[in-house]
């Protein structure tokens, strides 16, 4: 601050001239912020040591590995083997990538590229509206109206395309599928609003470019408009993935709730946030059973931390690029 | 006793307890006018059971004439029992009664333990044909929760029920996925007749299934034996009848097939040893007319509340409650689709409520 006094403003006034009280405004402006901004990365940390130490009893016996990979969740003998959780958790959350990415992306392309002016922002608005709707809702329409619905379709499917690998069996309703069904809609909303985003980034010399050279609006979509922004649309997705993660209530309506891990696509399976929804209220009591519960929840943690770096490093480089070709 | 008497109806149209709370105070005119301006204005806090839950919430709008506001929030016996262990609700509402290490984990004196209904765990099905009531043992309800019994039609199932015509459909097995105590219940009753589910998936809140679909709660369980023909589950009565379900007949431990009823339910309490603590346990009862797949719930308070740290008034108004559940309750009991309790056990659990007591000094009458 002693060199600062010394300086002069742009507009003549020396700023030792100023008051105490507007020099004092500055830093305590800047380190107030630092402080509150540091308050969210010392929560996080909190909570990560929180988290540690209550799923401790749990990780110490049964171990971290074997936490993660044994496929056996019996909490009435005291195993804790969270396999089929982490792997309901991840399988569900694919296809739920696999179907709603596609559909996201077609969305934003067809919302931002081909659809008429009039109709871009009240579609725009529908798309988000999805994000609206409370989760639990998503399940219970997920409970009375698509596995009933799904379930012919879904056996027909097992029985049809059986030659493929992780499809067949008998179908019971619930099941991986139908979960990853209701997380692509519920992904839906973030993945193509993000993924509009970035579209609109693509720098319109090079679609005019496309379309001089005769390209149709197809092959100036695939040719420019796609690669550009296929990092963020990446990034974006990686977003919807670390919200299909976490999704709880509705997984645990659809999914079927089977500690063993289904062999199918159609079979039923367990979800990381699933078996805590389900198995918290009465564990309160045994230290080792909420451990376990609250290492599962861990475990997603950990998880959604990966995924979102990860999305977070792609968006940044999607940008990069986007600011390096501005240039 | 006039300024007194003002004072208390007036408090009384302020708190907007109207006529209500006048014709309380009116109809008992035995208690001491210390009594009567005490009561209005408790409020009483409870957790725990699920399977309860609509029982306190029904006997919460009834103690309002009595000035008592009850609430009560539907954690969970386990949840219930640990708020209930920390201090931070009045009393517990639990289907188990406490564990002797839970009681020992009371810091602040002794606990009564009042049952006050009884609920039958149903074994519904959803069956295109078969209408009437199924027979069922344990074994076989054990063995198609095994996964052994895959079809309707399975000859251990047909040994049972000579004159049915069963189809080949599949057998779908749906349970909770959620802790619960109806499941240890269901549990419990399964493995005292198969030992292979006793020495296999066990008994617990939460166990390991061999097969089938968890749904969450009763009414996910209600909703996924509903869609699909050929589902079995296991839901509480109230449930049951809601969904028109057609649940089985289960044989007991004197070997008669009995369908789950409010009498049947009721008689379950009926032949069972009553300890003085009322620790009780009515799965499986011996008594002939008795369903066996049954389970009870406790209101768990402390025996003495003002020595955990209640007002006296409270104290009283807790006792009132107990008083009401296992008295005049009994009716509300019966419209919600619970069991009532047999007379002995009401007799046994009034006297227990009589021995409240506050900081040692004897409650007045409820």
């Amino acid at each position: 601050m002693a060199a600062a006094a010394e300086t002069v403003a742009p507009g003549g006034r020396p700023l030792s001239g100023r008051s105490s009280r507007s020099r004092l405004a500055d830093p305590v402006f800047q380190y107030g912020l630092g402080v509150i901004a540091a308050l969210v990365l010392v929560l996080i940390g909190f909570f990560f040591v929180f988290l540690f130490g209550k799923a401790q009893p749990a990780l110490a016996h049964q171990g971290v590995l074997s936490f993660v990979f044994t496929n056996d969740w019996n909490p009435s003998k005291e195993i804790f083997g969270g396999w089929p959780l982490v792997a309901g958790t991840l399988i569900t959350s694919v296809i739920a990538l696999v179907i709603g990415v596609p559909v996201a992306v077609a969305t934003a392309l067809y919302i931002n590229e081909l659809c008429p002016r009039r109709l871009r922002s009240p579609l725009t608005m529908l798309v988000e509206l999805l994000a609206a709707v409370p989760s639990v809702v998503y399940g219970l329409w997920g409970v009375y109206v698509i596995i009933p619905a799904l379930k012919p379709v879904q056996q027909w499917a097992a029985d049809t395309f059986s030659f493929v690998p992780f499809v067949g069996g008998t179908v019971a309703g619930p099941s991986y599928f139908v979960a990853g069904l209701i997380l692509a809609i519920m992904i839906l909303p973030i993945v193509s609003a993000i993924s509009r985003e970035v579209i609109a980034t693509v720098p319109p010399d090079l679609k005019e470019a496309a379309l001089a050279l005769g390209a149709t609006r197809w092959e100036m979509l695939r040719m420019s408009v796609l690669p550009y922004s296929r990092s963020g649309i990446v990034g974006a997705s990686m977003l919807g993935l670390g919200r299909a993660i976490g999704e709880t209530i509705a997984v645990t309506l659809v999914i079927g709730n089977a500690s063993v891990l289904g062999q199918q696509v159609f079979d039923q399976g367990y979800s990381l946030a699933a078996v805590i929804a389900n198995e918290f209220g009465e564990a309160a009591n045994d230290k080792l059973h909420s451990g376990a519960l609250i290492a599962a929840g861990l475990v997603l943690f950990v998880l959604t931390l990966i995924i979102n770096a990860a999305a977070r490093g792609l968006v940044l480089r999607a940008e990069h690029r986007a600011a390096g070709s501005a240039a | 006793v006039n300024s007194i008497k003002a004072l208390a109806v007036s408090s009384a149209a302020v708190l907007a307890l109207g006529v209500a709370a006048c014709g309380s105070s009116n109809s008992d005119p035995s208690a001491s006018a210390s009594g009567s301006s005490s009561s209005p204005a408790v409020t009483l806090n409870g957790a725990g059971s699920t399977f309860a839950a609509p029982i306190y919430q029904q006997v919460a709008n009834d103690l309002k004439g009595k000035g008592i506001t009850e609430n009560y929030q539907a954690v969970g016996s386990g949840a219930g029992v640990s708020q209930f262990t920390a201090g931070t609700v009045d009393f517990a509402g639990s289907d188990p009664s406490l564990k002797d290490e839970e009681i020992s984990a009371l810091k602040k004196g002794a606990p009564v333990e009042i049952p006050f209904a009884f609920g039958a765990i149903t074994v519904s099905y959803k069956l295109g044909g078969v209408k009437s009531g199924l027979k069922l043992d344990g074994k076989t309800i054990a063995d198609i929760y095994l996964g052994r019994v895959k079809k309707w039609n399975d000859a251990e199932i047909a040994a049972q029920n000579a004159g049915v015509k069963l189809p080949a459909t599949d057998i779908t097995v749906v349970h909770r996925s959620d802790s619960s105590g109806t499941t240890k219940g269901f549990t419990d009753f399964m493995s005292r007749y198969s030992p292979e589910w006793k020495n296999g998936p066990g008994v617990d809140k939460d166990i390991k299934w061999p097969t089938g679909t968890g749904a969450k709660g009763n009414d996910g369980v209600a909703a996924a034996v509903k869609q699909t023909d050929g589902a079995i589950g296991y839901v509480e009565q109230a449930y049951a009848l809601q969904n028109n379900f057609t649940f089985a007949s289960v044989k007991n431990k004197s070997g008669k097939y009995i369908a789950p009823t409010l009498a049947s339910t009721s008689a379950a309490g009926n032949g069972i040893s009553i300890p003085a603590d009322l620790r009780i346990s009515v799965i499986d009862a011996p008594g002939a007319d008795a369903y066996p797949v049954t389970s009870q719930t406790f209101a768990i308070a402390y025996k003495d509340p003002c020595k955990a740290g209640l007002s006296k008034a409270k104290a009283q108004g807790l006792k009132t409650m107990l008083g009401y559940l296992v008295g005049d309750g009994q009716a509300t009991i019966q419209k919600l689709s619970y069991a009532k309790i047999p007379s002995a056990l009401q007799q046994k659990a009034t006297t227990v409520i009589d021995g409240m007591q506050c900081n040692g000094a004897a409650l007045s009458g409820s």
